[in-house]
């Protein structure tokens, strides 16, 4: 069958989403993900963006953004930033979140912020050493690892973006793992999937660290291993994910109308 | 009730400084935001700005490729699916510009923590983080225990953060449409624009439309934010451009790409800044800037349907400038 990593990876993504659920997308692959699930197997899912739209899908394109035209010609409600990220999110009422992450770590921390490289991190540095590269920030990803009852990290699986601990913890996983989230009493239950365009990483229950749960039909354990920069454990009941059927490919691709995720 | 209708060049020349706190008001990244306003501030030289931005936007991509921002508080700092905001990164990697990294959520928390007069706003978000632990303005302590210091909970003991509270010296807020006595409806997501209009203790509105204020009489539950907070109103149609202003017209997407690829260097910037900064004195030449075919394109959004019920309120080109000439 003809598809892509990233278009897998999407499919994925939504088979995590349910029926009925409130959930919270960011912009791009998050959002093609999310609507996919709605469109294919989850009719019912509850959308908002972050922005505060609520009731809308994608008109003309992917949006630009997730306030922008394409994403408010059907609205059924606009309101604001402490609505979206306040109110549904980091009070712990939403039931799932998807963000993206440019570095990643074993306990599940999400960096947005800035690439060290060479210079020691603020963590190993004892002091905020400027970055290297820098970038976005947080944006609204920070209240969604908080306040979502689960949420997903998507990113694309390469030794450099999944360190054994990140330069900068931009919005939380698990932090140094265990309980540790429980110091901060946040509403949220943390990360509980890692979705790479080669596979699933799942936390410990105890130890919180992230073991390699399942893998792609073009992928392996041994690919997965080689673009993880830390020791990462493997599932002794490992599994290949089966392709996507001929429905989930075409509720995908009615949603990525541009052929977004068809690039190779 | 006073007619507060002033050209842009009036607004900025009164309401902005050298070294103040300055916020501007937008709808994300590549929404709403008072685009024009800042071109006009870069026009009279504004600089040593400490900005307030929940997301970047042109606007701060520009005055930061301008050199002009010596501090920003910003939630995000890129531009969404247009990618990262390379006047703005430039200036934070040169260290020009201290870049002072929060959230979506906590940025219109602590405006709105300004608005109310309040001491401090509880923190439950950035925590246990690096927003928390990284205090750009004070780098050689970390963790920062100064930033967003722990508190605990008088009811349950639990320990918190204190996120400090904004009241800006000016805020620009792009809204859809105004009347003269700043009565203003955003169309789209208002974002953080609700609480920025009330923590700011100056409020310029720079508006795509002015109507008469019988609108606002039809939709008062519309009207977000009302005359009292308001100190100014600046018409500039067309005023978000590049960017995109739900129900008026769509962003421009060749142009977000070219902008922000010019502000990649300092040439570029200087390159862009004659052209898109300089170029234009009037409203009349900020539009042919544009171009008539473009701007064609940009208003027949499929959004377009969401001015309908106000239509009959817009004030044209000549009413508002004989309402300007009778203030």
């Amino acid at each position: 069958m003809d598809y892509t990593k990233n278009e897998m990876m999407a499919i994925v993504t939504g088979r995590e989403l349910h029926d009925g659920e409130l959930a919270i997308f960011g912009v791009g692959l998050s959002m093609l993900a999310g609507y996919f699930a709605q469109k294919n197997h989850a009719p019912n899912l509850m959308a908002f963006t972050e922005g505060g739209v609520f009731g809308s899908t994608p008109v003309g394109g992917l949006p630009w953004g997730i306030e922008d035209c394409r994403i408010s010609a059907n609205a059924t409600s606009f309101t604001n930033a402490i609505d979206a990220l306040g109110v549904l999110v980091a009070s712990g009422r939403c039931d799932v979140g998807i963000i993206g992450a440019a570095q990643i770590d074993k306990y599940g921390n999400v960096n947005t912020t800035g690439i060290w490289g060479d210079i020691p991190a603020p963590w190993k540095a004892h002091k905020y050493t400027m970055p290297k590269v820098r970038l976005n920030g947080s944006g609204g990803a920070n209240e969604i690892a908080v306040g979502c009852k689960r949420f997903i990290i998507m990113a694309n699986h390469e030794a450099k973006r999944f360190a054994e601990k990140v330069d900068y913890i931009s919005s939380p996983g698990y932090i140094n793992g265990g309980n540790d989230r429980e110091k901060y009493n946040f509403p949220g239950g943390g990360p509980c999937a890692i979705i790479t365009n080669l596979g699933v990483l799942r936390p410990d229950p105890v130890t919180k660290e992230f073991y390699l749960e399942s893998y792609f039909p073009f992928s392996s354990v041994e690919e997965i291993k080689a673009n993880t920069a830390w020791d990462l454990k493997v599932s002794p009941d490992v599994f290949v994910i089966p392709e996507p059927t001929e429905e989930e490919l075409a509720n995908l691709r009615a949603v990525d109308i541009t052929g977004s995720l068809r690039k190779k | 009730m006073r007619n507060k209708l002033i050209s842009m060049k009036e607004a900025v020349a009164k309401y902005t400084w050298d070294g103040m706190v300055y916020a501007h008001g937008a709808a994300l990244p590549v929404g709403s935001d008072s685009i024009a306003f800042g071109r006009e501030m870069l026009k009279q030289g504004r600089k040593d700005l400490h900005v307030i931005s929940n997301c970047n936007t042109q606007q701060t991509n520009l005055l930061g490729a301008a050199g002009a921002i010596k501090k920003i508080e910003v939630g995000f700092a890129g531009l969404e699916v247009y990618g990262f905001a390379n006047g703005l990164k430039r200036a934070i990697e040169s260290g020009k510009t201290i870049g002072e990294d929060w959230s979506n959520g906590s940025i219109p928390l602590r405006l709105l923590g300004g608005a109310l007069n309040w001491p401090f706003v509880p923190a439950t978000v950035n925590i246990g983080c690096d927003e928390a632990w990284c205090e750009a303005q004070n780098p050689e302590v970390w963790p920062s225990t100064s930033k967003i210091p722990d508190i605990t909970d008088p009811f349950t003991g639990k320990t918190y953060g204190a996120f400090p509270c904004i009241k800006p010296d000016v805020a620009s807020i792009h809204v859809t449409m105004a009347d003269i006595y700043g009565n203003a409806i955003m169309l789209g997501t208002e974002w953080s624009r609700y609480e920025l209009s009330r923590a700011a203790k100056q409020v310029v509105l720079q508006a795509d439309f002015i109507v008469d204020t019988d609108c606002m009489r039809q939709f008062p539950n519309l009207v977000r934010i009302p005359d009292v907070v308001v100190d100014a109103v600046v018409y500039w149609p067309l005023g978000v451009w590049p960017q995109c202003s739900v129900g008026v017209y769509d962003s421009d997407e060749k142009e977000m790409f070219a902008m922000n690829k010019a502000l990649k260097t300092e040439e570029g910037y200087l390159e862009y800044r004659q052209k898109y900064v300089d170029g234009y004195a009037t409203i009349e030449e900020y539009l042919d800037m544009i171009g008539k075919d473009k701007i064609a394109e940009l208003t027949s959004t499929p959004t377009k349907f969401l001015m309908d019920p106000y239509r009959k309120w817009i004030k044209t080109d000549q009413e508002i400038k004989e309402l300007m000439e009778r203030r």
